[in-house]
């Protein structure tokens, strides 16, 4: 099975080696000689043996002959050598040593030298000098070229026939092209002499033949000198029939063997593999694999978190858009503005708890009277029975020689999220206003909304005054009236969605590089760089996200891929509001700069320190491990369910030798035992409808606690999670009076609701990392529930594990760590579903919920034996 | 007597030039709220058909005149425009909009030609000669770009009748151009007295496009004398821009604006808590800002344009009589009657200069009131579909108005038209008369779309319609394609005004463009990989272990061995040989 194709081997190519004829080994002798010598500094070989067109004269002839034997360096030497030797090899077997010989040192340098003197020094009046072998390569392809085109005149390129002659002129374009400092001219006249040789008219430079003859004979070359090729041999010698004439019949038919060859081999394996495949299936060792690979797919993802922090796991964050150029330009926000800065702050203080409607008519009289369009926009949301209704104010500054496309959003909102007023903000927005373009919760949302006429009429109003595309929006939650100390920036969405991390980069690049404020995230008001604080700030981050609600006014920008944070000053130090003021004011410049939306840094990220990240690529295998932990359990109890009954019982039971089968996969065959190959007959109804229904009946808790006033909030979600711990001990019962289900009915259910969850998680993952990560770790024990039939004490134990995993336990115990109100957190989520599109009810209702119930309930279960039934029916 | 004998002068030469040819400039400045200058510069000069058609060129530019007549084109507007007229603090627009373009380039022509094929073939002749001489990227104007509007351009020149029916209207805008200084240089060329005398010589790059709005306009039409076949061929070329007084007169080398310094604080002292870190800042709406000609314009007006020979008063500004001007010597006051206009008549050689100082003054020369307020913004989000809505408002509690609007947009907003809905006053109502629509063709024409709608006086009409974005090739997007495309205004036509809304930024699904090289590299690896093992295994020879060669040292010593001793045989033979002889 050899292959017989001219082959690259390294034999090979040593048999050529020694097999090259004596002048061509004499020359690249001749030429790495020169490149030696020319090692030393003393005699400058290059100065000697160079073309010189002006040192063309009588005394100087020698140079004609030996520029091409001298090299300018051992790069060029060595690539001429590789170049020219198969080349020189081939003309010499064709012609003869002697021949050859005569030529190279004759004519074959002399005349492309003379020609390329005369078109150099006459009519283009110039003096470059050339070096090197490469004009005898270039001479030696033409004549190739000659007899290529004798025999196979064209190639086609697509439609056009490319005469083959052409190609050393292409390959002395490309190298003049491609190789610096080479000559073109120097190369033409190779080529020019060469296309003269190949086609004849320069044959009576070769020297008679009769001579050489006498020659040879005389000295008995042949006998004397190694590799020598004789005159007569070129007649009969290794080359009888043109070497490219027959290129292509010979290699067909090796070509065929080939594939041949190949074919049979992959043949081969194929069966082979299908034997073994089926064969190892069955191997007790690797059904019993699975849960332990689960086990490490969950401890590996959870460890895989856990050293993102480090330095080799998390990089250093950039600017990743060249055009925002943060901190490069002056502020001007300065000087007499705290004046009037201080001005607003009184009326601000002074509207202080007015209603809304007062506010914003004093507002409006304020950006009139600085030359700003204001419009106002009404609102009115109902969620958790509880109405929120507002009004928002806003006003437009039309950048000079704009042209209305764009636009950039800068918001104060009257009372920040903690319900406090925000008074240095407020009156910051209006000092600002005076160089740019504004309720905390719904407010945005609502003119969001508007601004994309996605919102509801008639509760929304639309908006009367519009802009362009908004490009970018920054938050300014500065509620209290002392100096400051540090930056606090929050940036995650809703539903877990972030806005460009150049956004962020930028603001932090402002506020420590050019003004000298630190920059904190996750309210990490103390960070030290250390791992522990790495990790918390993530972990902190990981929650926020997938909790998915809205962390500040910005929040309701980023679904409409309108990238926005929130600036929150804190601590007690000396930066004052000017210094706010100018972070902002350097933010807009930097943003403005902006030629396109904010597309070129990372929309996926975990971040654990102002400047350190982690992207999507690093992340994400941790909770897709987790995810597929589910999968691979789904799939081995799918498998296991199917193959049949253990065969030790099985056996003991027959009594009987297992009958044997062959089994045949193209020419190969194997024997088994029949039973190992047999599949068992799979009770899907069942099983699917308990997983279908506990799937379905998960949209309840849904509708309930996004529907429900919230006052009442409270109170049903404690008869929620009374009926939660009892209901699937109710279920399971029924299941198993009513349906009597077997071991591989509990399979197939734990199967299904497996995939299913795996499913959903790796799904989330690649949208909201966080939510899948822990909901996937919360629900990793369900992956090894089932019945536990006759040991009492380890099912209570698992009974009381799963129901603190419980959806409802969790959500108790969350509310309670953060000391929150159970109803006040449930209304919450409820105004997210209803105002900000929040999903992570979905999620948690329609995701988490059903698997965990299945997994009470297979606690919870009692499989009728089917050995022993099976054996009944047998006797 | 001397008023009598000039006013004689006037009318003789205004009877001779209007028969031969004549030229006419006029510079219109008006002060617009808040401390906005509008100037409105209207170049026109006239020749007769017959010189034209003769090639004797006088005031009429040769390098424009050779290309309508190379192009068969009959009538010709060409706008540059920038920025946003603000129409609710500025009012009526200049011309009453008839001298604006869209935002970027806009151009429509009127071509002779007996087919649509010929029509298209000079359009191209047109766009691509234009393109050369304003230095603009007018051959872009493809046939995606190009549209022939059916209800809403009607030619402003007098045509005969015989020509009429060969008249192709042909209209085309490029909406992401920026006009700029070399666009303005070719313009000036164009004019008799090429920005070096006369009010063209205020006329400066730096000025021009820092301003909040601008628009160069070129019109060319012939005018025939009713009833006689003694036609004229009018260029008429105007510059309007509204310059924002307080960033002209920032110094040029420091433009960036700067707070005030704390004594120049103008501070509402009536508040209580008004002290040295606490000021409310006073409104200042009837302060009349101070300004003169050449702190607006960089310098003052060069004399007069010898060839303006029609005696109208080159700079005329309208401001209430109230208003102080102090003008420089030699130049004439001519208020008229209305009591917010008057005109300089300037000496021809001398520098012109006018100074308004500061003044506390409560009169305001009245705003017109447009017709109609237009106003169009993208709404929806997402990558796949869009919708598009136009609120147009009449605000004239009498009239009702009728007008056409026209919407042509690129092929990759593919329009649903089922979803196209005006609504007025927030109800449904049957308020579209007359509909023109042409669907796009990928990659070939764009979509047209022409509504004839009549609004009700002092009510708003919302016009929705959805699109849907089309995924472009990978080549079709351009460099900065995150940017978003340049959607072409919308014109809305009232009779002979025309108003146009902002251009739009459509944000269209882009690819990442770093993926396809990613791509690449992964695929040449995958390559690059499955090749070098299917080759080692097509090229190697397996060759069980005992028979492959042995390279130890023994080995090559042996080899070494061998080789010396075949040398010496050889040598040996050789010697042999020659005993022999």
């Amino acid at each position: 099975m050899a292959p017989s194709l001219p082959q690259f081997s390294a034999a090979r190519m040593r048999s050529y080696i020694f097999r090259l004829p004596l002048f061509t080994r004499s020359i690249v002798a001749v030429i790495i000689l020169l490149w030696v010598i020319s090692i030393q500094s003393v005699w400058n070989v290059q100065q000697w043996g160079a073309l010189i067109p002006d040192q063309i004269g009588l005394s100087s002839m020698y140079r004609t002959n030996t520029f091409p034997l001298v090299h300018v360096g051992f790069f060029h030497a060595f690539l001429n050598i590789l170049a020219l030797t198969p080349l020189l090899e081939r003309f010499e077997a064709e012609y003869g040593t002697l021949t050859t010989l005569a030529l190279f040192l004759g004519p074959l340098s002399t005349i492309p030298a003379l020609l390329y003197t005369f078109v150099e020094r006459g009519i283009l009046h110039m003096n470059t000098t050339v070096l090197g072998a490469s004009i005898w390569v270039f001479t030696l392809l033409a004549m190739e070229a000659v007899k290529t085109y004798k025999t196979n005149p064209y190639f086609s390129l697509g439609t056009t026939q490319v005469p083959t002659w052409t190609t050393p002129l292409v390959m002395v374009l490309f190298v003049s092209f491609l190789v610096p400092n080479t000559s073109f001219l120097g190369h033409m006249c190779g080529l020019a002499f060469g296309y003269g040789w190949g086609l004849g008219y320069l044959k009576f430079l070769a020297p008679p033949e009769w001579i050489l003859r006498w020659i040879e004979g005389k000295l008995n070359l042949l006998g004397r000198l190694p590799h020598y090729v004789s005159v007569d041999q070129k007649t009969y010698g290794r080359f009888g029939v043109l070497p490219t004439a027959n290129v292509s019949s010979v290699s067909l038919p090796t070509d065929g063997s080939i594939g041949m060859g190949l074919g049979l081999d992959i043949g081969i394996w194929d069966v082979n593999a299908h034997a073994s495949g089926s064969l190892l299936r069955r191997d007790p060792r690797l059904l019993k694999l699975p849960p332990y690979l689960s086990f490490l797919c969950i401890v590996i993802g959870v460890a895989w978190l856990l050293v993102l922090p480090l330095d080799n796991y998390s990089r250093k964050t950039y600017i990743s858009e060249n055009a925002l150029l943060p901190g490069q330009v002056h502020t001007y926000f300065a000087g007499s503005d705290q004046n009037i800065f201080g001005g607003y702050k009184r009326e601000v203080d002074a509207l202080g708890e007015k209603s809304n409607v007062e506010v914003n008519d004093k507002l409006e009289e304020f950006f009139r009277a600085s030359g700003l369009k204001v419009a106002r926009q009404k609102y009115e949301y109902k969620s958790a029975g509880e109405t929120y209704s507002g009004e928002n104010i806003y006003a437009i500054l039309h950048a000079p020689r704009g042209d209305a496309t764009e636009a950039i959003v800068l918001v104060g909102a009257w009372r920040n999220v903690d319900g406090v007023l925000n008074r240095n903000g407020v009156a910051l927005v209006l000092t600002l206003a005076r160089y740019f373009k504004t309720d905390s919760r719904a407010g945005p949302q609502a003119w969001v909304d508007a601004y994309h006429d996605t919102h509801q009429s008639p509760a929304i109003e639309s908006l009367p005054l519009k802009s362009g595309a908004l490009q970018g929006a920054v938050v300014i939650d500065y509620p209290f009236d002392h100096r400051f100390e540090s930056l606090h920036i929050v940036y995650d969405g809703i539903n877990g969605q972030l806005p460009n991390l150049d956004l962020l980069n930028t603001v932090v690049a402002i506020a420590s590089g050019q003004m000298g404020i630190g920059t904190s995230l996750q309210q990490m008001w103390q960070h030290t760089d250390s791992y522990k604080d790495r990790l918390q700030t993530m972990l902190r981050g990981m929650l926020n996200q997938g909790l998915g609600h809205a962390s500040g006014p910005h929040s309701s920008f980023i679904p409409y891929h309108v990238d926005a944070i929130t600036l929150q000053p804190y601590g007690e130090g000396w930066q004052d509001e000017m210094a706010m003021g100018r972070v902002i004011e350097s933010t807009f410049r930097s943003l403005n700069n902006l030629l396109e939306h904010l597309h070129q840094s990372f929309f996926f990220y975990l971040l654990m320190q102002a400047n350190r990240f982690v992207s999507i690529g690093t992340y994400l295998p941790s909770a897709m491990l987790v995810a597929v932990n589910f999968t691979i359990m789904a799939i081995f109890l799918w498998v296991k369910s199917g193959s049949p009954l253990d065969p030790s019982t099985k056996l003991a039971s027959a009594g009987g030798k297992p009958s044997l089968t062959i089994i045949k996969k193209g020419d190969a065959a194997a024997i088994a035992p029949k039973e190992i190959l047999g599949v068992r007959e799979r009770q899907l109804f069942m099983p699917l409808a308990v997983v279908a229904g506990s799937q379905f009946l998960g949209v309840l808790p849904l509708y309930l606690f996004n529907h429900t006033p919230g006052n009442f909030l409270s109170s049903i979600f404690s008869i929620f999670a009374i009926l939660n711990s009892v209901f699937p001990f109710i279920v399971s019962s029924a299941i198993v009076r009513y349906f009597r289900p077997t071991n591989q009915q509990y399979q197939l259910i734990k199967a299904f609701s497996l995939l299913l969850l795996g499913m959903f998680l790796s799904s989330l993952a690649t949208l909201n990392f966080s939510l899948a990560f822990l909901v996937g770790l919360l629900a990793a024990p369900l992956t090894y529930m089932q019945p536990f039939p006759g040991r009492p004490i380890s099912t209570a134990f698992l009974v009381l594990v799963l129901s603190l995993l419980a959806p409802t336990t969790v959500l108790f115990a969350g509310t309670y760590y953060w000391k929150l109100g159970v109803g006040e957190v449930l209304k919450e989520a409820a105004f997210g579903w209803d105002v900000w599109g929040m999903n992570t009810q979905v999620v948690v209702w329609c995701v988490w919920w059903p698997a965990w119930l299945v997994g009470m309930i297979l606690l919870f279960g009692k499989p009728r034996d089917e050995c022993k039934e099976e054996s009944k029916v047998v006797n | 007597m001397r008023q009598l004998l000039s006013l004689l002068v006037f009318l003789a030469a205004l009877c001779t030039a209007s028969s031969v040819s004549d030229y006419h400039e006029q510079l219109l400045l008006r002060p617009l709220h808040p401390s906005l200058l509008l100037a409105s510069f209207n170049f026109q000069s006239n020749t007769s058909l017959a010189s034209f058609e003769q090639q004797n060129f006088r005031y009429f530019p040769r390098s424009l005149g050779q290309i309508l007549q190379h192009a068969n084109t009959r009538e010709l507007h060409l706008r540059f425009s920038l920025g946003r007229w603000d129409a609710e603090s500025w009012g009526a627009r200049p011309w009453g909009g008839a001298r604006e373009g869209g935002t970027g380039v806009e151009l429509w022509a009127w071509v002779e030609a007996e087919t649509d094929e010929e029509a298209d073939g000079r359009w191209l002749t047109l766009t691509n000669a234009l393109s050369g001489l304003f230095c603009a990227s007018l051959n872009f104007i493809d046939s995606t770009r190009t549209t022939r509007p059916v209800m809403s351009f009607q030619p402003s020149g007098d045509h005969k009748n015989s020509t009429l029916s060969d008249l192709h209207l042909l209209h085309g805008t490029l909406p992401r151009e920026v006009v700029c200084t070399e666009n303005l240089t070719p313009f000036l060329k164009l004019l008799p007295c090429k920005g070096k005398a006369g009010i063209s010589s205020l006329l400066d790059g730096h000025k021009l496009f820092d301003a909040s709005w601008q628009s160069m306009s070129i019109d060319v039409r012939p005018i025939c004398n009713a009833g006689s076949n003694d036609c004229q061929l009018q260029i008429t070329q105007t510059i309007d821009m509204v310059l924002d007084i307080q960033r002209s007169k920032r110094p040029r080398d420091n433009p960036i604006p700067r707070p005030v310094p704390n004594e120049e604080l103008k501070c509402d002292t009536s508040k209580p808590y008004n002290s040295d870190n606490a000021c409310f800042p006073l409104d200042a709406a009837d302060q009349e800002e101070e300004w003169s000609l050449s702190q607006i314009f960089g310098h003052s007006l060069k004399g007069t344009c010898p060839l303006a020979t029609d005696g109208a008063d080159p700079v005329c500004i309208n401001i209430p009589h109230t208003r102080h001007v102090y003008a420089s010597e030699g130049a004439h006051e001519h208020k008229d009657d209305s009591g917010y206009m008057r005109c300089f008549a300037i000496d021809g050689d001398k520098d012109f200069e006018i100074v308004l100082p500061q003044q506390e003054i409560s009169e305001k020369a009245p705003l017109e009131e447009p017709l109609l307020y237009a106003e169009r913004s993208f709404i929806g989000y997402g990558q796949e579909r869009g919708g598009v809505q136009a609120i147009l408002t009449n605000p004239s509690p009498t009239n009702a108005v009728d007008f056409v609007y026209m919407e042509s947009l690129p092929w990759f907003m593919k329009l649903y038209l089922h979803t196209l809905k005006a609504k007025i006053n927030g109800l449904d109502e049957d308020i579209i008369k007359e509909m023109y629509y042409r669907p796009a063709l990928d990659r070939k024409r764009g979509t047209q779309l022409e509504v004839r709608i009549l609004i009700p006086a002092n009510s708003t009409v919302v016009l929705t319609y959805d699109f849907e974005k089309a995924i472009l090739r990978y080549t079709e997007y351009p460099p900065d394609a995150n940017r978003g495309f340049d959607i072409a205004p919308a014109v809305i036509t009232i009779g002979n005004v025309s108003i146009r809304t902002t251009s739009l930024l459509l944000p269209l699904p882009t690819p990442d463009f770093s993926m396809p090289y990613n791509v690449i590299i992964l695929t040449s690896t995958v390559m690059a990989l499955s090749f070098g093992f299917i080759f080692n295994l097509l090229v190697r020879r397996f060759v069980a272990m005992d028979e492959g060669d042995k390279w130890d040292v023994r080995a090559v010593r042996l080899k070494a061995l061998a080789a010396v001793k075949r040398f010496l045989s050889r040598f040996r033979k050789t010697e042999k040989l020659e005993k022999k002889e």
